[in-house]
């Protein structure tokens, strides 16, 4: 019964589609503008690398283990770095202080 | 995202942290040491391992061995002048350079008994194998051929001797 009705309103409707003219103007280069819309929806969306970067690291820093390993990683980097530097300032100081006393005593040694 | 942020920045914020407290636990000692009064009879200390008494003493003959030192570095200045004036103003060997050249070798030879002296006191003022292993080092850094007695003596001024 239900599936007669919708036949006939489905005739119908087609009738008044065919019979239906329409008379409006379209704008001017109305074609062109639809390809070029439609090429323009086609074009993915480029993300700078700095936004990419930082979207993995948010993912990442989501993990708390890996978030920890970067803390920690940070930390004997700088743990290492200033020990490194610390040596190299001491052995500075050692020769420069060496050099100083046996210039005192030496008067043939001359500056280096 | 602020999540992000934070742990980022602790990250970076404890490595420069760890990077200044290492580096400055590193070089306090040091500090302290160009920070006393005499910085190389401190570095003396900790080289050789001097105790308090043992440092005073070495001030002492130090101090003592200083305007001997200068005194030689004025006189070694003073005849290399004129040795370099008469070798200026000569074109042979004279009676006058070879006696310059004389003096010279006068001078070089007390100022390595004065220093040889000082070192020997010195030497004596530390522990028996300190003592021995300063002497060893003084004498390698000031009377073997690559260092201090065997180089020629300097034409400038006291000061590029070391006494400043």
């Amino acid at each position: 019964m239900n599936a007669r009705n919708t036949n006939e309103q489905d005739v119908r409707l087609d009738v008044l589609l065919h019979e239906w003219k329409a008379d409006a103007a379209l704008p001017p280069r109305f074609q062109e503008e639809v390809w070029r819309r439609i090429a323009h929806a086609d074009t993915p969306v480029r993300i700078p690398w700095w936004a990419e970067l930082w979207q993995l690291l948010e993912a990442a820093f989501r993990r708390p283990a890996l978030a920890v390993v970067y803390v920690t990683v940070l930390l004997l980097v700088g743990f290492g770095a200033g020990l490194m530097q610390a040596r190299e300032k001491a052995s500075q100081v050692d020769h420069t202080l060496e050099a100083r006393y046996l210039q005192s005593v030496d008067p043939y040694l001359k500056a280096r | 995202m602020k999540r992000a942020w934070v742990i980022l920045l602790t990250g970076v914020a404890l490595g420069l942290c760890s990077y200044c407290g290492f580096y400055f636990a590193g070089t306090a000692s040091y500090r302290a040491m160009l920070g006393s009064a005499t910085p190389e009879l401190t570095w003396l200390k900790n080289e050789f391992h001097l105790s308090d008494a043992e440092l005073q003493s070495i001030t002492q003959l130090h101090a003592a061995y200083l305007p001997q030192c200068a005194e030689m570095c004025r006189q070694i200045d003073a005849k290399n002048a004129e040795l370099q004036q008469l070798l200026s103003k000569s074109s042979a060997f004279t009676p006058e350079i070879e006696s310059k050249l004389a003096e010279v070798a006068g001078i070089r030879v007390e100022c390595q008994k004065n220093m040889l002296r000082h070192f020997f006191e010195v030497g004596r003022s530390m522990s028996a194998e300190q003592g021995k292993r300063y002497l060893a080092w003084v004498q390698a850094r000031t009377f073997l051929p690559e260092h201090g007695m065997h180089q020629p003596a300097s034409f400038g001024s006291p000061n590029e001797h070391g006494h400043r």
